[in-house]
């Protein structure tokens, strides 16, 4: 194996095969991970509901296995989880693009040793909100939340199966009527996670294997050691990607791409009028929760940092100075996650703000977060 | 804001001096008597890169009309690279002020050294002309919570 290579695989035991989204590969590279000591633990998310699911560290190889099959209405990001831990415990963890991106900018900030952490990258076309999409099943889908157990993107469709049988509805209807992927999501152009030790997804997975097998591409030297000890341990089979495969991946990457491009310039519109009215009456309602900056897998400040001196009801500034500080302190790191915007109990868009000031900065020094651990932050002088 | 209210307005300039090089200047400035308005207040600190953007942010909030920052020539700074780091500190909050809807005007930055008291004089005069016809900062004018 070497790096840039591109697989076919699947697990080797049948109720991961069957459970995982197509072929549970990453599952059981997860699991024999643990199996053969490569890692301490490993960080899943515990599925709860279908809209629900706690993160957990766990050693437990029948936990992990249990985690297998996508949630795409829990738009979690994992990176605070794995920072401040200590040096010698190594911890891996499955990884949409964007969480991987946050984990390197940890990493550049020192919070997260990247030697000790093994990151599998899992294409994203996005994540789903998950009382939008509680709204959205009874509203378009006319079909019982509870009722709903699984679902599935293929072809531009969203599908949600119940016991009685699926309905698949085109995302972008979906989109036009404000439901659908998450915002931030539709303007994301990082599908594939090349920043992780590896990139998973079905995208490339062609002929017979549909549904049955999963598409991975190798990144880093980590990553070829994950897979071998994988297939060592017997959790896992691959072979050699089709020519094909790898060309319809690429394919429908480039055209995620170009609708998150069209996304781009629909959502960020330049502002009329008077730019600070904008801000302001976006910004007023603020009740300085601090949720956006707790939850902020980009931010490694920690309890003590500038922005919380201001962030006190007091704050009587209609632009208050915590988010002013915020949004300069994060212009170069921010990745456009969207979990600030998921968790403001006063729905303020905070990542497209964010986003507003970081889409200046970021271009200007050409400077794309999280992809390159070698780049060092911008506000960063030696 | 009749014409003879505009005449008399004066701007509130903060002016952030570093300690070793533009607060001399500001002293030079003094000492060789040139003419300058009286808009500015001038903030000691140690280096320009002890200006923390919070503290640009909180004068415009607070109600400054201007902000400049100042410190040594780069390659002169006592402490080998703070005026460095206000550099690019500086093009971040620049851009950040600009989309915030301030003027180009409002927020300056210029290297003064301590035998410059002329250049420390001309630009706190040409500032405080630009402000002048700017008129006041649009965030001291509805900057507080009704609440």
């Amino acid at each position: 194996m070497k790096i840039g290579e591109c697989y076919v695989g699947w697990a080797t035991d049948e109720n991961v095969r069957n459970k995982g989204a197509s072929g549970g590969l990453v599952t059981a590279t997860l699991a024999a991970a643990l199996k053969s000591k490569l890692v301490d633990k490993v960080l899943v998310l515990k599925k709860i509901s279908e809209y629900e699911a706690v993160p957990m560290h766990t050693n437990n190889i029948e936990e992990v296995m249990k985690t297998a099959g996508s949630l795409h209405s829990v738009p979690i990001n994992l990176a605070k989880y794995i920072t401040g831990m200590d040096d010698k415990t190594k911890v891996a963890l499955p990884a949409k693009p964007c969480d991987a991106r946050a984990i390197i900018e940890q990493a550049k900030r020192n919070t997260i040793n990247l030697d000790n952490t093994y990151i599998i990258g899992l294409n994203c076309g996005g994540s789903m909100h998950p009382l939008v999409t509680r709204e959205m099943l009874r509203q378009v889908y006319e079909i019982n939340p509870e009722d709903v157990i699984g679902e599935e993107i293929a072809k531009g469709k969203l599908i949600f199966f119940t016991k009685d049988g699926e309905k698949a509805i085109d995302i972008d209807q979906l989109e036009e009527k404000e439901y659908g992927r998450r915002v931030d999501c539709r303007y994301c152009n990082i599908k594939i996670p090349r920043n992780a030790d590896l990139a998973c997804g079905n995208w490339g997975v062609i002929g017979d294997l549909v549904n049955k097998a999963t598409f991975v591409e190798i990144n880093t030297e980590k990553g070829i050691t994950l897979l071998n000890n994988a297939i060592e341990a017997g959790f896992i089979e691959m072979e050699p990607a089709s020519e094909k495969g790898i060309a319809i991946r690429s394919k429908i990457n480039s055209a995620m791409e170009s609708l998150a491009k069209k996304w781009m310039d629909k959502i960020f519109v330049p502002i009329e009028g008077s730019h600070l009215q904008y801000y302001i009456n976006a910004l007023e309602n603020c009740i300085n929760c601090g949720a956006c900056k707790a939850v902020c897998p980009v931010c490694s400040c920690g309890g003590d940092s500038k922005c919380l001196i201001f962030n006190f009801a007091n704050d009587t500034y209609k632009i208050s100075m915590f988010h002013l500080i915020r949004f300069l302190h994060l212009s170069d790191s921010c990745i456009g996650c969207g979990q600030c915007t998921d968790v403001c109990p006063v729905d303020i868009p905070l990542a497209q703000i964010q986003r507003r000031f970081s889409n200046i900065i970021q271009p200007k020094y050409n400077y794309v977060p999280g992809m390159d651990l070698r780049i060092p932050p911008f506000l960063e002088v030696k | 804001m009749t014409n003879e209210e505009q005449k008399e307005w004066e701007p509130k300039i903060v002016a952030f001096c570093c300690n070793w090089c533009s607060y001399g200047g500001a002293d030079t400035a003094g000492m060789g008597r040139f003419q300058q308005p009286t808009s500015t207040r001038v903030i000691r600190v140690m280096c320009s890169g002890r200006i923390d953007p919070a503290f640009v942010f909180n004068a415009f909030l607070e109600g400054a009309d201007a902000v400049l920052v100042t410190g040594c020539h780069i390659g002169d700074c006592h402490y080998v690279n703070g005026n460095e780091k206000t550099k690019i500190r500086f093009e971040f909050m620049k851009d950040m002020i600009n989309e915030l809807g301030l003027e180009d005007e409002r927020l300056q930055l210029n290297w003064i050294s301590a035998s410059e008291g002329e250049k420390f004089a001309n630009f706190i005069r040409d500032v405080t002309e630009q402000i002048k016809k700017l008129g006041p900062s649009p965030l001291k004018m509805n900057h507080k919570r009704s609440w």
